[in-house]
């Protein structure tokens, strides 16, 4: 092997597919955060006598089965969801990173319970501990980021604890220590530079699974209730209708596969 | 008739040459080593042989092989020949055998598959194989169950059961101490014969040296010499491999008679150290003084590293105890690895990590460029990741990084043992100067007596703790010579 | 043997999470849980407020509340799960009675995702960057991203709604059988196939998959006799992971379908807040996926002998 061989360019930041990915959310951001304020409607207004009328200038999308513009609606949901699962994966993320660290330096029986813990809540489906939150937590998009936080700081737990514990038994680590570092270098110098792509990748995860989950259970009804306009129960309410109106449910079909196509690109492989 | 001729071989990856032409031939009961430091395209020119290059690499030159004549260019041609007619030792042993099938299953499916024997009688022949290499108890075991050398003999049985006379031996004792690696030597003289072909790729000195045969020196992908092995041993006829053998350990020139040592700087009393339930040594005492270079040998697994991290403090005895001499500052105690790439952090520039010690220190950024050039080290590596610079470079890198700490004993685990030797003999010349006019305490660890002996102003040998498959061979033995 | 105690420990945890998250969902429902608790074993009708009485002493739901929790997991530990706050049934005759029909449909699911992801994904990982192994990724990555209730939702518009091909709910029949457990099989297989993949390429580019052609195997001497095992290995036991996605899929899956199951249950019990019924159903899947796991760690200690050392 000669030198040249092994000084290959640093990783650019993101890969195609990763760009890809970003151009998929800004795509979908763009429509729920600009559209709105393009074409001025209201999510809940009613007009049954437009009922699952096709598109006009009102309502770019149609009109569902209570007429209201599919259009809105959709703009709205695709704001409500996105903002639960990203104040969930922050919150999980925050925890699971700290928690993660603390287990990997302090070993004994700190890591032995925190591992335990995680164990059990790897053992339960993410769905059930979910619905279980929802059913003791007044309010529904509370009960969603508490749920969703419960159920995500796992992952990040594990990745954060494994990286770290790697890390700490490494040469590069026992050296900075021979040389007199301290455990704030350690962190800022070693550990970091390795837990932040993964972080990355599990939170685009974690968020594409939050979104997913909140839309499941508004799909089968336990999740967000009627009015709110929120993906999985815009898709329920409309799919008796789909051969009278197929565009108002293909737009919110559409919307959520973009999104979550773009953060499961977003999130690469998982290969660390 | 010879069992296989090559006729210019050329390697090229795209519009580079990596390998100018060579010819080669083997002929029946002569073995032919290809000697070369890394890059120096040996293991090219043997992977054309067998036509495994990787893809993207292009080769010309014809090879035949009995009666049959191939293209290197067309490695296809080549697949019918595996096991058939030309066997191949990997590199490393037990990596190569299936983690999860026993033996003597790796050894029969050869007979079986390759040889076209009937099931019974290839599990027949793999028995025997195995007990012809003292290994009769081991057919039922899984890789995993095996140590090295045992590994390496089923290896060599596997690669053998289909029935070619060639064998193509590439790096086959990396990593093997002196011991082991005569006694690789040894089984393939053995498997050659009288017969058979056998052609080794190596970078090691005193392996090339125990096959004799006949011998081509490879540098940067050009033949600098050829001849019988020890005609070329005995009256090299080109600088390079002059120098090539003059940094074989063997030949260093031995250390002059050390001064009187002064205090220690490091010493130990009593020492044991265990790993899980194993103990690896007992009542080990020692001192270290200002300026001296403390050889510690063994092979490998004997705990040599151990007792160097146990010094440092980063180990905890099973009994005994570590002393300092007092007064000297808590970090004045440092390490250089045996794989320096991994004692760096892997995404930051060697300049970005040697500043952030002249920071804590507080010494002068001066000093740098000042050990640079005593170390005989470019000042553009430091922009360079760790990745990204040679292993002889970055050791003294290395090297460079403790020297800013100003220490008063250093323990080098292995520093060179992956270095190539001309790098190595600099490195450890560099290494032994440093601490010398330092007057650091230096601990030198290696598997490599010759270099110790010849490096060390005071050696300790470390004997193997006991191992139940060694204890079990060396009954064996006994039996036998009765 | 540390693997079983450690199964077991889990096992424990599990059911002390659920025990506790069931309490405090207990304490957190509206009105009185002692009038509701004694409605579910007497039934509506027979309830009066001495029974509720009873039953308020019995859980110690007017003591401090960290006995009434003692008591409560004590019940547990004892198995006894209680009768539904709905039907005022046993909860554990519930179960049993949706079990099968989840077990059932899971099963079915697992299989059809062993068929079609770990082939495909074993043939793209023997040439890696190759055609096949490019269309799977973008295909499974495809799927991956689409929730399993939208696949249900496609499947059930194209085969149900607009080709008429097949029930878009029910059960009984095989046929009922198909769409659910195609849309379970999808998701699974997307994964399976990676994994298959990843592990299929990574063997193959080890010493010991090179030497084995050296020694004259044929390729596909190679794959059945050096391949197959070693990739059975990393499936199985992320097989056993996708327990907990399976479970998922089975709650939404049964939902969207109709499907008599635990999931559909599990549903149906949060959603009339039937505290008993959550808390049988929500402790059958979480042992449920401990048992399969250990299950899986027994399989595979006999599969890979460096394991059991």
């Amino acid at each position: 092997m000669s030198v040249l061989d092994l000084s290959a360019a640093p990783q650019p930041p993101l890969s195609a597919t990763r760009r890809v990915g970003v151009v998929l959310i800004a795509l979908v951001a763009a429509l729920s955060l600009l559209g709105p304020l393009i074409v001025q409607g209201d999510p809940y207004a009613q007009s049954l006598m437009k009922a699952l009328a096709g598109p006009d200038a009102a309502a770019p999308l149609g009109y569902d089965h209570l007429g209201r513009s599919v259009f809105h609606r959709l703009a709205y949901a695709l704001r409500l969801s996105p903002v639960i699962a990203l104040a969930a994966v922050m919150t999980a993320g925050a925890a699971g990173l700290a928690l993660g660290t603390l287990s990997a330096a302090k070993g004994g029986w700190i890591d032995r319970c925190l591992v335990m813990l995680a164990d059990a809540l790897l053992a339960l489906p993410g769905l059930l501990l979910i619905l279980m939150v929802l059913a003791m937590v007044p309010g529904t998009a509370l009960g969603f980021w508490a749920g969703l936080s419960l159920v995500l700081w796992v992952e990040f737990f594990r990745l954060t604890r494994a990286a770290t514990r790697e890390t700490l038994a490494s040469p590069a680590v026992q050296a900075s220590r021979l040389l007199g570092f301290g455990a704030a270098y350690v962190f800022r110098v070693h550990i970091w530079p390795e837990i932040a792509p993964m972080m990355l990748t599990a939170a685009a995860f974690g968020t594409a699974t939050a979104i997913m989950a909140i839309a499941a259970l508004g799909f089968v009804h336990v999740g967000m209730r009627a009015p709110t306009p929120e993906l999985g129960l815009m898709m329920v309410e409309l799919l008796p209708y789909w051969r009278e109106a197929p565009l108002a449910l293909l737009a919110p079909v559409l919307a959520t596969f973009a999104l979550l196509l773009g953060l499961t690109l977003l999130a690469g492989s998982r290969k660390t | 008739m010879s069992l296989l001729q090559a006729d210019d071989i050329t390697v090229r990856d795209g519009t580079t040459t990596l390998l100018a032409p060579v010819s080669l031939r083997l002929d029946p009961g002569e073995p032919l080593v290809v000697l070369g430091e890394t890059g120096s395209g040996k293991s090219l020119l043997a992977q054309a042989l067998m036509g495994t290059l990787p893809l993207g690499l292009e080769a010309k030159g014809q090879v035949t092989i009995g009666a049959q004549v191939l293209n290197s260019g067309a490695p296809d041609q080549f697949r019918g020949l595996w096991g058939r007619e030309i066997s191949v030792l990997p590199q490393e042993p037990w990596l190569s055998l299936d983690p999860l099938m026993r033996a003597q299953a790796q050894i029969a499916e050869g007979h079986c598959l390759v040889r076209g024997l009937p099931p019974r009688e290839a599990r027949i022949r793999a028995a025997s194989d195995l007990s012809e290499l003292g290994l009769a108890d081991a057919a039922a075991r899984y890789p995993h169950e095996l140590s090295g050398g045992m590994a390496q003999r089923v290896a060599i049985a596997a690669a053998r059961a289909g029935g070619a006379r060639i064998v193509i031996a590439d790096e086959p004792t990396k990593g093997l101490d002196a011991a082991r690696r005569d006694e690789v030597a040894n089984l393939l003289l053995n498997e050659m014969g009288q017969s058979g072909g056998l052609l080794i790729i190596t970078h090691d000195l005193a392996l090339a040296e125990r096959i004799g045969g006949q011998l081509i020196v490879l540098r940067a992908g050009e033949v600098v010499e050829r001849g019988a092995t020890r005609a070329v041993f005995a009256a090299p006829g080109q600088s390079y491999t002059r120098d090539l053998l003059a940094a074989n350990p063997e030949n260093w020139t031995g250390k002059a008679a050390a001064a009187p040592a002064g205090t220690a700087v490091i010493s130990s009393r009593n020492l044991s150290l265990a790993r899980g339930r194993r103990t690896l040594f007992r009542d080990v005492s020692l001192d270290i003084a200002a300026g001296q270079v403390f050889g510690v040998t063994g092979p490998s697994g004997c705990g040599k590293s151990s007792l160097g991290d146990t010094l440092l403090g980063v180990i905890p005895p099973l009994q005994g105890q570590v002393q300092r001499q007092p007064g000297l500052h808590p970090f004045a105690f440092q390490k250089l690895y045996q794989d320096p790439v991994a004692a760096f952090p892997p995404r930051r520039t060697i300049g970005e990590t040697l500043m952030d010690v002249v920071k804590m220190t507080r010494s002068d950024p001066r000093d740098v460029d000042r050990l640079l050039d005593g170390l005989g080290l470019q000042p553009d590596l430091l922009a360079r990741r760790p990745g990204a610079v040679s292993g002889g470079e970055l050791q003294r890198l290395s090297l460079l990084r403790v020297l800013l700490r100003r220490p008063a004993f250093i323990f080098a685990d292995e520093p060179t043992s992956r270095l190539d030797p001309i790098t190595q003999a600099r490195v450890i010349k560099l290494l032994t100067n440093a601490t010398e006019s330092d007057g650091i305490a230096l601990m030198l660890v290696s598997h490599d007596q010759a270099l110790i002996r010849n490096t060390a102003d005071a050696v300790l040998p470390l004997t193997p703790p006991c191992d139940p498959a060694r204890a079990a061979a060396k009954k064996r033995v006994a039996i036998a010579l009765q | 043997m540390s693997a079983i105690v450690s199964r077991l420990v889990q096992a424990l945890m599990v059911a002390i999470l659920i025990g506790t998250a069931t309490f405090v969902m207990m304490r957190s429902l509206p009105g009185d849980a002692a009038w509701r608790i004694a409605a579910g074993r007497y039934g509506y009708d027979n309830v009066d407020a001495a029974a509720a009485d009873a039953v308020r002493a019995e859980l110690g739901l007017d003591g401090p509340a960290h006995m009434a929790l003692l008591q409560w997991l004590g019940d547990l530990v004892r198995l006894d799960f209680g009768n539904s706050l709905v039907t005022g049934q046993p909860v554990v005759d519930e179960i049993a009675h949706q079990l099968g029909a989840s077990a059932s449909l899971a099963l079915v699911a697992v299989l059809l995702s062993l068929v079609i992801g770990p082939p495909l994904g074993i043939l793209a990982g023997l040439r890696p960057g190759g055609r096949l192994d490019r269309a799977l990724l973008v295909t499974s990555t495809g799927i991956k991203a689409v929730p399993q209730f939208l696949v249900a939702l496609v499947l059930i518009v194209i085969l149900a709604v607009q080709l008429r091909w097949l029930p878009a709910a029910g059960h009984g029949a095989a046929r009922h059988f198909i769409l659910p457990s195609l849309t379970l099989a999808l998701g699974l297989a997307a994964v399976n196939a990676r994994i298959a993949r990843d592990a299929m390429a990574r063997i193959a580019d080890m010493p010991f998959w090179r030497f084995a052609q050296w020694k004259g195997l044929s390729e596909r001497q190679t794959l059945l006799r050096h391949g197959l095992r070693n990739v059975s290995v990393p499936l199985i036991t992320y097989l056993g992971l996708q327990f907990v996605t399976l479970v998922e899929g089975v709650i939404i899956v049964e939902s969207v379908f109709g499907w008599p199951g635990i999931g559909h249950a599990l549903v149906h019990a949060i959603f009339s807040r039937d505290v008993p019924m959550v808390q049988g159903t929500a402790l059958v899947l979480g042992l449920g996926f401990v048992l399969v796991n250990a299950a899986i760690d027994l399989a595979i200690r006999h599969l890979d002998p460096r394991t059991a050392a």
